[in-house]
């Protein structure tokens, strides 16, 4: 999902920047506060463990293979600041070594990877893992984190996308989210699996405090989640929303039909008013919330199926 | 005149309760050579992290290792890391900077020394490592032999008094390995080896100590160590090939 | 699995542009992809300058033609990904020749000072720029070690897949998430040596 320039203008790449800045700023600060210096070095060989990671390939279907992204892995490992800061390295380097992904889409890339991606499926992870409590627990909850982490980034991006005007809404929105949608089950699903085979072989490194991350960290959750909300406000909710339709329709109705309804924020595509596309959009919003439901219900059965009963509850996570 | 090394009763526990050093003591005297031998887990390693303070994490007042008379202590573990020069078994954590200048350079800018006197210690320690000329090659495209002598650089530049290394030939071919026996002839510093190759102790060192399971189980000159075929079977070495051929048949 | 990234990134050769001070070609970089991402789709003049001033430096840069035109070919599942979702939409927004245009011009730009560049200049540009130091450091260390662990990787996998007789898929996820999650335990265990080894030279 390595946006490249030329697909983002100008004012979504500064925006994004912005956000992502901020973003980044607060995970240096927050890691220099907590990481005790022995990990330091970590940072570094997370992103280059990230990096060699993101190449196996896990083989799907003919010739096709499904790669780990690792967001939601490496901040249950490190925490959510170290998460942000190791993938917004492997970002940097990807990009400047290798020219994956766009030098000004740096921004969008790190907001939807670094900010939403690792904080924000780490904030499910934590919530799933206080409900479920155990190894088990903690495989079922970084298996729906994993999805869900690339399903909002997926959206994100899709918002990116439309108010770059490179793709209308409706059409990135459905095309991005359902692919990855189906993307995500590998990514969650492979989370889960070396979450679980770190687990048997060191279980200090998937405890707790292990980045020297608070066992609390909703305090930096909530201002990533700040940040997060902000860019959703930008890039998704203004198409999310009916609102701009609805006043289109309201306008017609009291004949100001040849006004142009100016705003602040872009119109929706031309698109949206083709019934069959915005079903479309419905459908794939729907799909998505029946589809955590079940991704849920697979994580579960999932961690069923790979921990066996007592696995682990040594290890409990503190709460 | 104080021994360059003193380890007096040092003992350590791993964090899971197993004991890696039991009751180990012995002196090196400045200018010395000694071996340190021992079979694979005998604790050779653990033994080295303690002499420039690594080990113990929390380190006490009293410590159980003086260097040039010195206890290591929090308050002048910088100075013993600069008198003691460690050179670590896998070159690949020794060697963290992208290029062998930068990597030669970090101890002396570690040391806070100007740019002028950074550069100079380079050229000095490349040149003592025979890497004159390397100071632009990545580290990551070192051969094995080029990665070694760039640690041992790396170390030499800080001049130490002290030169400790853990098993600095493993995995050298023999041409490299000649090469670097060469390298530490030429030293003049105090000398620590921890290392299987038992040819390079009777060839540079001129005494051995073995340790097995934490202790120290033997303590003498080279030649009438390394001869005791029953010593050596007994804790894991043999008799090197070196010596064998000396005796008469 | 290596024979997939090696084709990214090329090692250097000399070259007029190679010897180009690094500052001074991210700075013109940036400007022409700015300049680009900010042209409008009916820009033609700049695109076609840009796209001169791109041909003379890869002629320049003696970089070899195949592997530039395979790293373009990146490019191209997103730009037919747009292409096609825009046919989707008779009155399609923004024309996504404009968007193959920019992100071709872009692209090319990065390859080209990415691969006549080394790496560590590049990274002494960003902390002039006032990159924070922490962040340089991870930047650094990556670096360093990526090549590292991708082997080790790559390593780990033979030795599984010498040792996985069974063709079924569940056999090889397993094996392979070990090989993953063992990465990691190495790196982080690396992680430590290295901070020792740090120390050891007198790191605060």
């Amino acid at each position: 999902m390595h946006i490249p320039d030329g697909f983002i203008d100008g004012k979504t790449a500064a925006t994004t920047a912005l956000l992502s800045a901020a973003g980044v700023g607060l995970a240096l600060r927050q890691v220099r506060r907590r990481l005790p210096p022995r990990r330091v070095p970590l940072l570094g060989l997370a992103a280059a463990f990230l990096f060699a990671a993101q190449m196996v390939n896990f083989p799907v279907a003919g010739g096709t293979s499904g790669h780990l992204v690792g967001g939601v892995l490496v901040a249950a490992l490190l925490g959510p600041s170290a998460a942000i800061v190791v993938l917004t390295t492997v970002l940097i380097v990807q990009c400047f070594l290798f020219a994956d992904g766009g030098v000004l889409a740096l921004g969008a890339n790190i907001f939807n990877m670094a900010i939403i991606g690792a904080a924000g499926g780490y904030a499910i992870y934590r919530i799933v893992c206080r409900v479920l409590p155990g190894t088990r627990g903690q495989v079922a909850a970084v298996a729906f984190a994993g999805w869900c982490s690339t399903v909002l980034a997926s959206i994100c991006c899709a918002g990116q996308l439309a108010w770059s005007g490179t793709v209308a809404w409706p059409v990135a929105f459905t095309a991005m989210t359902s692919v990855h949608m189906a993307i995500g089950v590998g990514e969650g699903l492979i989370s889960a699996l070396v979450l679980l085979a770190i687990q048997r072989v060191r279980p200090d490194l998937t405890s707790e405090v292990n980045g020297g991350e608070p066992s609390q960290p909703w305090g930096e959750l909530v201002r990533y989640g700040l940040l997060a909300a902000l860019g959703v406000a930008v890039f998704v909710a203004p198409f999310a929303c009916s609102w701009p339709d609805g006043l289109e329709s309201v306008a017609a109705k009291l004949g100001f039909e040849h006004k142009a309804v100016q705003s602040a924020l872009p119109a929706p595509a031309p698109g949206y008013h083709v019934p069959g596309v915005r079903w479309a959009v419905g459908a794939t919003a729907l799909a998505g919330a029946v589809g955590a439901v079940i991704v849920f219900g697979l994580a579960l059965l999932l961690a069923r199926s790979l921990v066996p009963e007592g696995e682990g509850d040594a290890h409990l996570t503190k709460p | 005149m104080n021994a360059a090394i003193q380890v007096s009763n040092l003992s350590y526990r791993y964090h899971d309760g197993t004991e890696a050093l039991r009751g180990v003591s012995f002196p090196v005297a400045p200018g010395e050579c000694v071996g340190l031998l021992g079979p694979n887990g005998s604790g050779k390693s653990t033994l080295l992290l303690h002499l420039n303070g690594l080990l113990p994490e929390k380190l006490g007042w009293n410590g159980a290792v003086q260097i040039l008379g010195q206890s290591i202590t929090p308050d002048n573990i910088e100075t013993v890391r600069r008198q003691v020069g460690l050179v670590f078994q896998d070159p690949d954590d020794q060697l963290f900077c992208p290029s062998v200048e930068e990597d030669v350079a970090f101890g002396p800018q570690q040391l806070g020394l100007s740019e002028a006197e950074v550069n100079a210690r380079v050229q000095k320690a490349l040149a003592q490592a025979g890497l004159a000329g390397f100071g632009h090659r990545a580290t990551h495209h070192l051969s094995h032999g080029e990665k070694r002598r760039a640690c041992l650089a790396g170390v030499l530049a800080c001049e130490p008094s002290v030169l400790v290394l853990d098993e600095p030939t493993s995995d050298l071919d023999p041409r490299g390995r000649r090469e670097f026996k060469a390298l530490l002839r030429e030293i003049a510093a105090t000398k620590l080896i921890a290392t299987h190759d038992l040819e390079l102790v009777v060839e540079l060192c001129s005494r051995a100590i073995v340790l097995d399971r934490g202790a120290v189980v033997a303590d003498g000159p080279v030649t009438e160590l390394l001869n005791n075929e029953e010593l050596m079977l007994a804790h894991g070495l043999e008799r090197p090939h070196i010596l064998r051929h000396q005796h008469p048949h | 699995m290596i024979d997939d990234w090696i084709g990214h990134y090329h090692r250097h050769r000399d070259s007029s542009v190679a010897r180009l001070p690094a500052a001074f070609k991210l700075g013109v970089a940036l400007a022409m992809i700015v300049g680009t991402v900010l042209a409008p789709p009916t820009a033609v003049g700049w695109f076609a300058g840009m796209a001169l001033l791109l041909l003379v430096a890869v002629a320049l840069s003696r970089l070899p033609l195949l592997f530039l035109l395979k790293r373009l070919a990146w490019l191209s599942p997103f730009i037919l990904s747009v292409a096609l979702v825009n046919a989707l939409q008779p009155e399609a927004r923004g024309s996504w020749r404009a968007v193959a245009v920019k992100s071709t011009i872009c692209l090319l730009t990065i390859i080209l000072v990415s691969n006549t560049t080394p790496f560590s200049r590049i990274l002494r540009v960003l902390k002039a720029a006032h990159v924070p130091g922490l962040l340089i450091t991870t930047i650094a260390l990556m670096h360093r070690y990526l090549f590292v662990l991708v082997e080790e990787a790559e390593r780990m996998r033979r030795a599984r897949a010498s040792r996985t007789f069974k063709r079924q898929r569940r056999a090889r996820w397993q094996a392979l998430s070990t090989v993953v999650g063992q990465l990691f335990v190495r790196a982080s265990e690396r992680a430590e040596r290295i901070y020792d080894a740090m120390c050891a030279r007198g790191w605060k």
